[in-house]
């Protein structure tokens, strides 16, 4: 047996007992998503997957946006080995931390990710962790890194990716439960309480100023998405947007769309639907900002097809960012600012 | 003799001293005798216009022919009108221009290279007008429709050139037998560079899957507008090309002792289906199936005469695209399958049927 196989066995027998011991003591109350985070001391559970939390990661590779930021949050910018895949510019508090990083503007392959000799790769998404890609968590595991998807993007198996979300999972409590997580297996759980707390009270304050103010049939209808050459990709029920848009006090246009994130519809579908919003995520590259909309909302705008649209005759079509989609600490940000576009008149 | 030239297509065919050798005619397709195939060609103009009626009124909503009636004729500006005028309309003008065109042009190019297999595909029309259409919007930043279709429809000209270019190096000029080789190796060539582009760029999935599998969905009224001279001028040329072609089909020598200018017929060719191909790609993406497929099942009808198969490749063409395209829009709702991926679920089923009836009717 090859000195990885061992430990990956001890951490799965570990594991096992950890979870029997916590089953017996947590026997009722508790929701699976979120593990007492207090009491673990050799794995956390992620997706379903035990990561070996004996000792803190000290080299990081940190895949996709919300895992960058994520990672600058919780303080462990000096333990990263490596970054990739930004969707837009990184928070202007992060933005110093991220330029000394090395950057990969796509995934790196395999071999280019072991030439870093990680210990962990956080994702900010699942698609990574494919054969595909860089190849199940199973499969890093064998070569002695362990890893870490956000919560509200788990597949339901290792090696799946988005056709497997479980909507339940898509809340922001568990952008919460796993920063407290990793603040425990990092060991910066001071610094991860503070995040949260950020966070909360950002919610908070947004659910504050709507609170009785917004009637449950009164909320908005928000469409986050951008055209293509089919018609729109609209972000679907099982998308971090859905849960966006519920906390700043709308309602997400096309959440009965589910079984992926990413959907493509047909501009006739738009127009059926007419959302009160839309709100174009431009994406994909490390200095894109949601000022880089404005060709696509000038597109929409004009479009004869879609002249009745009451976002396009209120003039509600508005740039976002797709990292403002995405699960991770920017999405409390995201929040306030998807509520200040839709209630402009409750946050002035 | 349909069958004998089946059997070796690709070799010349030599001359039948017991027949006057003009064009191949009657006897050969289930439809015999002139009366017979323009009945037949009204009844397939019926199912175009059925084709055309449903394309129209089935989609996310359906329509009845009153609500497209009054979209023109009393227009308010409600979102029925709009639908009608600047959805479904361009997008059935655009899957009769683009489908007439694909059809056409796979009659021509399985014409002239005597390759039963030809479509546009093979003289490298689609590969090079994705990759122009990939290298202007990943490159050049062209983000507008009009912009990067005048670059799909350079590139589609380029690569034709290419293509034509390579297969006449050598002592023996331009043979089908070479067009067909030099189409695909370049084909390939810049397929492989257009996957290259699109696997290095990040948002690539969404923005160039449509040069991957084509679609009718992005129609725009503007851009069809823009296309009709070039598609005329293809269908034109095509029209003047179907008795040299039938000549062609006899074989290079026996053609040119007929006195064609074989130079001449592959050149104009050529040029036709840059024209036509070229456009229907940039104008809805490289489409497969329908270019192969169309003109078999036309000569199967109507036996191998170029002056028959082309009008009916122009009408079955565009018949097979908007059922395929209705198809898409209606069985994955509420999102749509691309047309590209359609087609062949559509025309495959029938290709079989008659292409076993017939065995594979003669080029």
């Amino acid at each position: 047996m090859k000195p990885t196989d061992a430990r990956a066995a001890l951490g799965r027998a570990r594991s096992a007992a950890v979870l029997a011991l916590l089953l017996a003591a947590t026997a009722c109350g508790g929701s699976p998503s979120s593990p007492a985070p207090e009491t673990a001391g050799e794995t956390i559970r992620n997706c379903d997957v035990d990561v070996a939390a004996a000792e803190p990661p000290e080299r990081v590779f940190a895949a996709y946006q919300p895992a960058i930021e994520t990672a600058h949050a919780l303080g462990i910018s000096d333990r990263l080995v490596g970054t990739a895949f930004l969707d837009a510019e990184v928070m202007d508090e992060h933005a110093a931390a991220q330029a000394e990083q090395e950057y990969y503007p796509n995934l790196p392959s395999l071999e280019e990710l072991l030439s870093h000799e990680p210990d962990f790769v956080l994702s900010g998404f699942n698609g990574v962790f494919t054969d595909e890609s860089l190849g199940t968590r199973a499969s890093l595991r064998e070569l002695g890194v362990e890893s870490w998807i956000l919560s509200p993007l788990c597949p339901s198996e290792d090696g799946r990716t988005d056709e497997t979300i479980d909507p339940a999972t898509v809340t922001m409590d568990n952008v919460y439960a796993d920063l407290r997580d990793l603040g425990t297996l990092f060991d910066e759980q001071e610094r991860a309480e503070q995040v949260i707390a950020g966070m909360e009270a950002t919610v908070e304050e947004v659910a504050q100023t709507l609170d009785g103010r917004v009637a449950e049939e009164d909320r908005p209808t928000v469409m986050i998405g951008r055209p293509s050459d089919q018609g729109f990709r609209v972000a679907g029920g099982p998308d971090f947007s859905t849960e966006i848009i519920d906390l700043a006090g709308g309602v997400n246009a096309f959440a009965d769309l589910d079984g992926r994130r990413n959907h493509d519809v047909a501009t006739e579908d738009v127009i059926a639907r007419d959302p009160d919003f839309i709100l174009v995520d431009v994406c994909c590259d490390a200095r894109m900002t949601s000022a880089d909309a404005a060709d696509q909302i000038e597109q929409i705008m004009d479009d004869p097809a879609l002249a009745n649209l009451t976002a396009v005759t209120g003039g509600r079509v508005e740039g976002f960012t797709f990292a403002d989609r995405s699960a991770g600490v920017r999405s409390a940000d995201a929040v306030a600012k998807v509520a200040g576009t839709i209630h402009s008149d409750l946050f002035g | 003799m349909a069958d004998r030239v089946a059997e070796r297509p690709l070799s010349p065919a030599p001359a039948e001293p017991h027949r006057k050798p003009r064009p191949p005619s009657g006897g050969s397709g289930l439809l015999s005798g002139p009366g017979a195939r323009s009945i037949g060609l009204m009844a397939a103009l019926l199912v175009l216009a059925g084709a055309l009626l449903a394309s129209v009124l089935v989609g996310y909503q359906q329509l009845s022919v009153a609500d497209v009636y009054i979209a023109y004729a009393g227009f308010t500006g409600s979102d029925t009108d709009l639908v009608v005028r600047h959805l479904r309309v361009p997008r059935t003008l655009a899957g009769l221009a683009v489908g007439a065109a694909l059809g056409v042009s796979g009659v021509l190019v399985q014409g002239v290279t005597r390759n039963p297999l030809g479509d546009p595909g093979i003289l490298g029309i689609n590969a090079g007008a994705a990759l122009a259409a990939v290298l202007a919007i990943s490159v050049l930043g062209v983000s507008a429709l009009l912009g990067y279709v005048a670059f799909a429809f350079l590139g589609a000209a380029a690569a034709a050139c290419a293509v034509y270019a390579v297969g006449s190096l050598g002592p023996d000029g331009a043979g089908p037998v070479r067009l067909a080789l030099a189409g695909a190796a370049i084909s390939a060539l810049l397929g492989s560079l257009t996957s290259a582009i699109i696997l290095r760029d990040r948002a690539s999935l969404d923005e160039y899957r449509f040069w991957v599998v084509g679609s009718l969905a992005g129609a725009d009224g503007a851009a069809l507008l823009q296309a009709l001279p070039f598609l005329t001028a293809g269908l034109v040329l095509a029209v003047a090309l179907a008795r040299p072609l039938n000549a062609v089909a006899l074989g290079d020598e026996l053609a040119r002792s007929l006195g064609t200018r074989l130079w001449l017929v592959r050149g104009a060719s050529a040029l036709a289906v840059v024209l036509l191909a070229g456009t229907a790609t940039a104008a809805a993406g490289p489409i497969g199936f329908v270019g192969v497929a169309v003109p078999h099942i036309a000569r199967a009808l109507v036996g191998p005469d170029h002056r028959w198969v082309l009008p009916w490749s122009a009408v079955l063409a565009p018949v097979l695209l908007l059922v395929a395209d209705v198809v898409g829009r209606v069985v994955a709702r509420p999102e749509e399958l691309q047309v590209g991926i359609v087609t062949a679920l559509v025309g495959a089923p029938f290709f079989i049927l008659l292409v076993r009836r017939r065995r594979a009717a003669g080029l």
